[in-house]
């Protein structure tokens, strides 16, 4: 959707994640797209470089984030919110309805 | 001219940017040195960001490095002779959502140093205190205030535009407490 603007499809699927969750890391992202862990990482990487992501270690995985300071962040959220909108209902759905809440460890889910 | 090993963080600074401008690429530089200059060193900060008026093809930013000793390690540039580490984060040179529009020129012997103003050097300090909470940065912001003359409207201005009118307060509180000491 993006593809053109962003230069990669790759790009646009961690841009359209941390929009819908605020958040993610490498492997996660890779899993839910169904694509190589370092295509992704190359991918945040770029990002990270360019100021539009910035990230913080938790534990021993590597957690991206919007950059608050970067310039134009809020014109970017709003493009990607739109391109997320288009999204087809099912990927949208599964994107944004990530469970969040607290589950014991070991508790069948 | 001085050694490498022999200058300061700003005079090292005004160094690069005085070689890099030779190359037509201008950078102006920011973050902790920036405090640390306008702290007289209360603040000591390794590393030296230089941040790209426009952008420029990273390659050339490397090989105009290479010729003065500094060699790229995970984006950042390293002298054998200096533990300051110099990084050029990509621009526009900016806080928050806005322009840096004017810069201070600082003249020394290895060069002219471009940096922020000390108002947008406490607005850069108070970006990170606002957006992450990160007390070191709202300490930062209070220490260059106290050193420098510094636009408080303009501050609460932009704070007011990021949102964050109580951030600036809480600030203000910190500035003050930091005046009535000194």
């Amino acid at each position: 959707m993006l593809e053109p603007l962003l230069g990669s499809k790759g790009s646009e699927k961690v841009l359209i994640f941390i929009t819908a969750r605020s958040e993610g890391y490498a492997r996660e992202i890779s899993q839910f797209f169904s694509m190589g862990t370092s295509t992704v990482q190359n991918q945040l990487d770029k990002l990270e470089l360019g100021g539009i992501l910035v990230s913080i270690t938790k534990g021993r995985t590597r957690l991206y984030t919007f950059n608050p300071r970067y310039p134009f962040l809020k014109e970017v959220k709003l493009l990607l919110e739109k391109a997320l909108s288009f999204y087809p209902e099912d990927e949208r759905e599964k994107l944004i309805m990530d469970r969040r809440r607290p589950r014991r460890r070991g508790k069948p889910t | 001219m001085k050694s490498i090993s022999k200058m300061t963080q700003a005079e090292l600074a005004a160094y690069v940017q005085s070689h890099l401008r030779d190359k037509k690429i201008n950078v102006t530089l920011s973050g902790g040195a920036a405090v640390s200059i306008y702290t007289v060193n209360k603040y000591v900060s390794a590393d030296v960001d230089l941040v790209e008026d426009t952008y420029v093809d990273r390659s050339k930013i490397k090989a105009a490095m290479e010729e003065i000793g500094f060699h790229e390690k995970n984006r950042y540039f390293t002298h054998s002779d200096t533990q300051h580490i110099i990084e050029f984060p990509s621009g526009p040179l900016s806080v928050g959502g806005e322009p840096i529009k004017h810069v201070n020129e600082i003249k020394y012997t290895t060069g002219i140093l471009r940096v922020i103003s000390p108002t947008d050097c406490v607005k850069d300090r108070l970006a990170a205190y606002y957006f992450w909470d990160d007390q070191q940065s709202l300490a930062q912001a209070a220490l260059v205030a106290m050193h420098n003359r510094i636009n408080v409207s303009e501050i609460k201005r932009w704070s007011q535009a990021e949102g964050k009118i109580e951030g600036f307060k809480i600030f203000l509180k910190q500035y003050n407490v930091e005046k009535q000491n000194h």
